[in-house]
C-alpha cells in the first residue's frame, strides 16, 4: 500500500516534470500543426505530377523545376526561367508550408492551392499549356489512369489533377526546427544569442507581420511602409505593383502578401523581385523601408541568427 | 364478372398506393430537417461572424499580435456558407431570386468585410507598431538630450518640450481621434521641423524618425478607425437576419402545407381505417357464414351418428334377443334333460308301481280266501273237518306255506315300494337341482369348480347309470372362482349328456367318461370332458359347434352351439379334439380364471 502511494507520488511528479517541461510557450508564433492525414493515393499521385514536366506546354517545365525541395522549396535564382527560357516577373516563393498561406503568389490572387496550380500551368509565361492537353497527356499514361482510377471515382480530371497537386502540397511542412521545438517548450534548444534575437524580432516589431503559424503569410502589407523601397531600389515593372494589380485599389498599391519566414535562410534571394540576395540585406531594408527604425548594433546579426532557427525538417532531413 | 371486380380492385389498390405515394412525396420532414440544419448553420456563421468581430477589435487595442485568428473564421464561414448553400440553392426551396438575391447581398458583404478586414490588418499592424515604438523613441531623444551640454540644453528645452508634447498628443490622438487633435499633432510635426534645424545631427535623426512615425499615426489612425467603422457597418450579420427570416417565412409556408398535409394524411388515413373496419365486417360476416355452415354440418353429423347408435343399439337388441333364444334353447335342452331324466326314473316308478300291482294281482292272499272258504263250508265239524277231511287235513299245511309265501311276497312288495320311493326321491332330486338353477342370471358368483361338476353329473345321474358310464373323476387344484353358474352349468350338462351318448354304441369295452377340471398358465381354468366313444370324423371337426349340426335322430343341433356361444360370452372358448372315428372325442372349455374374494 504505501509502495504503491510512493509510486503513484512519483508518478505525478514525473506527470507535473514532464508537463511542466513541455508546456508550449504562448507566443505571437506558433509551432507548425502535423501533417494532414490525406489520402495516401491522391498524395503519391500529386508526388508524380509535381515532377511532370508533361504539365508544361512543351515538356520542359514540371513544378519540381522552380519549387525544388532541396533548394528550400524554391530555386536559388532571382528569377526562374518559363517554358520558353525567359525570366519570370517575381521571385519563385516556397512550396513548403505554403499550404498555410492565407492565399497564395505575391500578389495573392488565388485563395487555394488548387487555383494556384491552375494559375501557373496556364499562365503564358510559365508553362503555357491548357488543361485540354495536360489531362490528355496524363490520360495518355495508362499508369496515371489506373493510379487516377483507384484515387478518384471520376479518374483523369483537370480539377483532379489540381487536387492531386494540392494534396501533396499540404503534406509539405517542414516541421520540427529549432524555434518550434522552443515553442513546445524546449527552451534550451535556442543559445542566448538567438533568443536575443527573438528579442529583438518583437521588440522592434517585425512581429507586427511575421506572425502566427507560418511567422507571415496572412496578411497583406505594403513594400515601403516607411519609404519607397521601389523607388529607391529602381527598374520599377509592373509586377512590383503587386495587390494593385488584382484589385485595382489604390490603396492596393505595392502592397503583397507577407511571405512567411519558416526556412527563409534557405531561400534567398529575397522579396518579389528577389532583389535582396542575403538575408542581411533583407531585415536591413525590412528595418528602413518597413520598420523606420535604425537597428542597434549587431541587433541584426542577432536577428538573423534567430531567423536561422526556422529552417524545419522536411523527409526527417533540416532543409 | 369476377374479371371485371378483379380489375376494379387492383384499380383501387393502384390508386390508394399512389395516393400514400404522393403524400409521402409532398411530406415536409425533409423540408423541416433542412430547416433546422439550415438554422443551426445560419446560427454558426453569425457564431463565427463574431468571433472575426472580436478577433479585430482584440488586434486593435492590441491585445492580440496574431493575425491567424483573423484569417481563419472566414475559411470556417466559408465552408458553413458552403453547406447552407448547397441545402438552400436546391430548386423548390424557395421562391425563384428571393434566395438569389440574399445569397447575392450576403456574398457581397463577405467581399467587402473581407476586404476591409485586410486593409485593416495591414494597416493595424504598422500602426500599432509606431504606436508602441513612439516611447522608445522619445527615451532615445531625451536620452540624447540628457547628454548634451548645459548651455545646449538650456537653449534647447523648449524643443525637448515640444516634442515631448508631440508625443503627448499623438499618443492622445491614437486614443480621440478628433479633427482638433489632429491639427495639434500636425502643428506639432511642423514646429518639430522647424525645431530640428536646430539640434545636432545624431538628435535630428532621432526627431525625424519620431517625425515620421507620428505621421504615420496621424495618417494611419483615422484610416484603421474608418476600416473599424466599415467592418463595423458590413451587413452580415444582417444579411443574415435576412436569410433567416426568409427561411422562418418559407419554413411557415412549409409548416402550413406540411399541416395541410397531415390533414389531407388524417382524412386518407381515416378513409382507409374506414375500409378496413368494412373489411373486417365482412371478414366477420364470412367468418359467421362459415360458422353457420359449420354448424349445420356439425347438427348433420350429430344426427347421423345418433342414427348410427340407434342402429347400433338395435342390432344390440337384436343380438342380445338372439342370445335370448339362444339361451332359451339352451334352457329348452335342459328342460329336455331334466324331463328326460324325469322321464327315466319316472320308467322305474311305473315299473315298480305295475310290479306291485301285479304282485297284488296274483296275490297268494287269495288262497287264503279259498282256506277260508273251505273252513266256512264246515262251520260245525271244523274240527272234523281239519283231522278227517282229506282236504281239511291238507288245509293246515296250506295255510302253513301260504303264510309264508305271503311273508315273501310281502317283503317283496315293501322292497318294491322302496325302491318306488326312491325313485320319486330321485325325481325330487332332480326337479330341486333344477330349481335351484331356473332362477340363475348371468351374474357372476364364487363358485366351487367340483361341486358344479357333480351337480352336472347328478343332473345326469340316471341317464349314465342306465347306460353304465363309469365316471372317471380328475379334478386337479382348483381355487372358487367368480362365474356364471347358469351358463357353465348348461355347457356342462351337454358336454356330459354328448359323451354319453357318444358311447351309446360301445359293447366291447367299458363306457368311461374322464372329468378333468385344472388350471393351466395360472390365468385359465380348464374343463374337459373325455368319452371312449364314436368320436368325431375329421370333415365334422369344423361343424360341430354349428347351428343345426346334429348326428342325432331325436337331436336339435343346438347343444353344442348354444354352448359355445355360452364359453364365449364369458370370455373363453370351447374347443373338440378326437382323434377319428371310433377312438373317443374330448371337448375342452377354457375361461379366464377369475379368482373370488379371498382367494390366492
Amino acid at each position: 500500500m504505501a509502495s504503491s502511494g510512493l509510486l503513484l507520488a512519483l508518478g505525478l511528479l514525473v506527470g507535473i516534470s514532464v508537463t511542466a517541461h513541455a508546456a508550449p510557450l504562448d507566443e505571437p508564433l506558433k509551432p507548425l500543426p502535423p501533417v494532414p492525414a490525406l489520402d495516401p493515393k491522391r498524395v503519391q499521385l500529386g508526388l508524380r505530377l509535381f515532377n511532370d514536366p508533361r504539365l508544361s506546354v512543351n515538356n520542359t517545365l514540371s513544378c519540381a523545376s522552380c519549387h525544388r525541395l532541396d533548394k528550400g522549396g524554391a530555386d536559388d535564382k532571382q528569377f526562374s526561367t518559363g517554358f520558353d527560357g525567359k525570366p519570370l516577373e517575381v521571385n519563385t516563393p516556397t512550396v513548403l508550408n505554403a499550404s498555410l498561406n492565407f492565399h497564395q503568389f505575391w500578389d495573392g490572387r488565388v485563395d487555394t492551392l488548387e487555383e494556384q496550380v491552375h494559375d501557373v500551368v496556364v499562365s503564358t509565361a510559365e508553362m503555357a499549356s491548357t488543361w485540354e492537353s495536360v489531362v490528355k497527356r496524363i490520360a495518355d499514361d495508362p499508369g496515371y489512369v489506373k493510379d487516377f482510377k483507384a484515387a478518384y471515382p471520376d479518374g483523369v480530371t483537370a480539377p483532379n489533377i489540381q487536387s492531386a497537386l494540392a494534396d501533396y502540397e499540404r503534406t509539405l511542412l517542414t516541421p520540427n526546427s529549432r524555434f518550434d521545438q522552443y515553442l513546445l517548450g524546449n527552451t534550451d534548444i535556442l543559445t542566448p544569442r538567438e533568443k536575443f534575437g527573438y528579442e529583438r524580432f518583437k521588440e522592434y516589431g517585425c512581429i507586427a507581420c511575421h506572425q502566427g503559424v507560418n511567422i507571415g503569410g496572412n496578411m497583406f502589407q505594403k513594400f515601403g511602409v516607411m519609404g519607397d523601397y521601389i523607388a529607391d531600389r529602381g527598374n520599377p515593372t509592373r509586377a512590383d505593383e503587386g495587390r494593385f494589380n488584382v484589385t485595382g485599389d489604390e490603396m492596393d498599391r505595392q502592397v503583397f502578401k507577407v511571405p512567411s519566414l519558416r526556412n527563409v535562410a534557405m531561400t534567398a534571394p529575397y522579396f518579389h523581385k528577389g532583389s535582396a540576395p542575403t538575408l542581411e540585406r533583407a531585415v536591413e531594408v525590412m528595418f528602413r523601408y518597413q520598420l523606420g527604425r535604425e537597428p542597434q548594433k549587431n541587433d541584426t546579426e542577432l536577428i538573423v541568427e534567430f531567423l536561422k532557427t526556422l529552417t524545419g525538417e522536411w523527409e526527417g532531413k533540416p532543409q | 364478372m369476377t374479371a371485371l371486380r378483379r380489375l376494379g380492385l387492383a384499380f383501387i389498390g393502384l390508386l390508394l398506393a399512389s395516393v400514400l405515394l404522393f403524400m409521402y412525396v409532398n411530406s415536409g420532414a425533409q423540408q423541416a430537417a433542412s430547416y433546422i440544419e439550415s438554422r443551426d448553420l445560419i446560427r454558426l456563421l453569425k457564431q463565427q461572424d463574431a468571433i472575426w468581430d472580436n478577433e479585430v477589435l482584440k488586434s486593435r487595442i492590441a491585445l492580440s499580435h496574431n493575425y491567424d485568428p483573423l484569417v481563419s473564421p472566414l475559411h470556417e464561414m466559408a465552408r458553413l456558407w458552403q453547406r447552407l448553400d448547397a441545402i438552400e440553392s436546391e430548386p423548390g426551396r424557395h421562391a425563384p431570386s428571393l434566395w438569389e438575391n440574399q445569397r447575392d447581398e450576403y456574398l457581397k458583404a463577405i467581399k467587402e468585410k473581407t476586404r476591409l478586414v485586410e486593409q485593416f490588418k495591414s494597416r493595424n499592424s504598422v500602426l500599432r507598431n509606431s504606436l508602441a515604438f513612439l516611447p522608445t523613441v522619445e527615451d532615445d531623444i531625451q536620452g540624447q538630450f540628457a547628454q548634451l551640454s548645459d548651455a545646449d540644453k538650456l537653449q534647447l528645452q523648449a524643443v525637448a518640450v515640444d516634442t515631448y508634447d508631440l508625443l503627448l498628443s499623438s499618443m492622445e490622438f491614437a486614443q480621440l481621434t478628433t479633427r482638433e487633435i489632429a491639427a495639434e499633432v500636425l502643428l506639432g510635426l511642423n514646429r518639430m521641423d522647424v525645431n530640428k534645424e536646430r539640434l545636432p545631427k545624431e538628435l535630428r535623426d532621432s526627431v525625424d524618425i519620431l517625425s515620421r512615425h507620428i505621421a504615420l499615426i496621424l495618417r494611419e489612425q483615422p484610416r484603421v478607425n474608418e476600416l473599424l467603422a466599415g467592418i463595423e457597418a458590413v451587413p452580415v450579420s444582417d444579411h443574415l437576419d435576412g436569410i433567416t427570416s426568409l427561411l422562418e417565412k418559407d419554413q411557415a409556408i412549409a409548416a402550413g402545407k406540411y399541416q395541410r398535409n397531415h390533414i389531407y394524411l388524417l382524412v386518407f388515413a381515416t378513409v382507409l381505417a374506414l375500409i378496413l373496419i368494412w373489411l373486417a365486417i365482412r371478414l366477420m360476416r364470412s367468418f359467421g357464414e362459415i360458422k353457420r355452415v359449420n354448424n349445420a354440418l356439425q347438427t348433420a353429423n350429430d344426427v347421423l351418428e345418433q342414427r348410427v347408435e340407434e342402429r347400433t343399439r338395435q342390432l344390440k337388441d337384436t343380438q342380445s334377443e338372439l342370445m335370448d333364444t339362444a339361451r332359451q334353447a339352451g334352457m329348452a335342452e335342459i328342460a329336455t334333460n331334466v324331463l328326460h331324466n324325469v322321464g327315466n326314473v319316472l320308467n322305474s316308478v311305473n315299473i315298480s308301481a305295475d310290479l306291485v300291482s301285479r304282485k297284488l294281482r296274483s296275490s297268494k292272499a287269495i288262497g287264503l280266501s279259498k282256506a277260508m272258504q273251505l273252513i266256512n263250508e264246515h262251520p260245525d265239524d271244523l274240527g272234523h273237518f281239519l283231522t278227517d277231511d282229506p282236504k281239511g287235513k291238507l288245509l293246515p299245511g296250506y295255510l302253513n306255506q301260504l303264510v309264508e309265501a305271503i311273508a315273501v311276497e310281502q317283503q317283496g312288495l315293501i322292497d318294491e315300494l322302496a325302491q318306488l320311493s326312491k325313485s320319486v326321491d330321485h325325481i325330487k332330486d332332480i326337479v330341486s337341482t333344477q330349481q335351484s338353477y331356473a332362477g340363475a342370471n348371468s351374474l357372476l358368483e364364487p363358485l366351487v369348480v367340483s361341486e358344479l361338476l357333480e351337480d352336472a353329473l347328478r343332473m345326469n345321474s340316471g341317464a349314465l347309470t342306465r347306460h353304465h358310464v363309469t365316471v372317471i373323476k380328475e379334478y386337479g387344484e382348483v381355487p372358487r372362482i367368480m362365474g356364471d353358474k347358469h351358463r357353465l352349468l348348461l355347457i356342462l350338462i351337454n358336454l356330459i349328456s354328448n359323451a354319453k351318448y357318444a358311447m351309446a354304441g360301445v359293447s366291447n369295452h367299458a363306457r368311461n367318461m374322464t372329468l378333468r377340471a385344472e388350471v393351466v398358465n395360472g390365468d385359465t381354468l380348464q374343463i374337459s370332458v373325455k368319452d371312449e366313444g364314436e368320436g368325431i370324423p375329421e370333415e365334422n371337426m369344423t361343424r360341430i359347434f354349428a347351428h343345426g349340426f346334429t348326428t342325432r335322430k331325436e337331436g336339435h343341433g343346438f347343444g353344442l352351439h348354444s354352448c359355445a356361444l355360452a364359453a364365449i360370452e364369458m370370455n373363453g372358448h370351447l374347443t373338440a379334439h378326437s382323434e377319428g372315428p371310433g377312438k373317443g372325442a374330448t371337448f375342452e372349455l377354457q375361461l379366464p380364471l377369475k379368482l373370488a374374494e379371498g382367494e390366492q
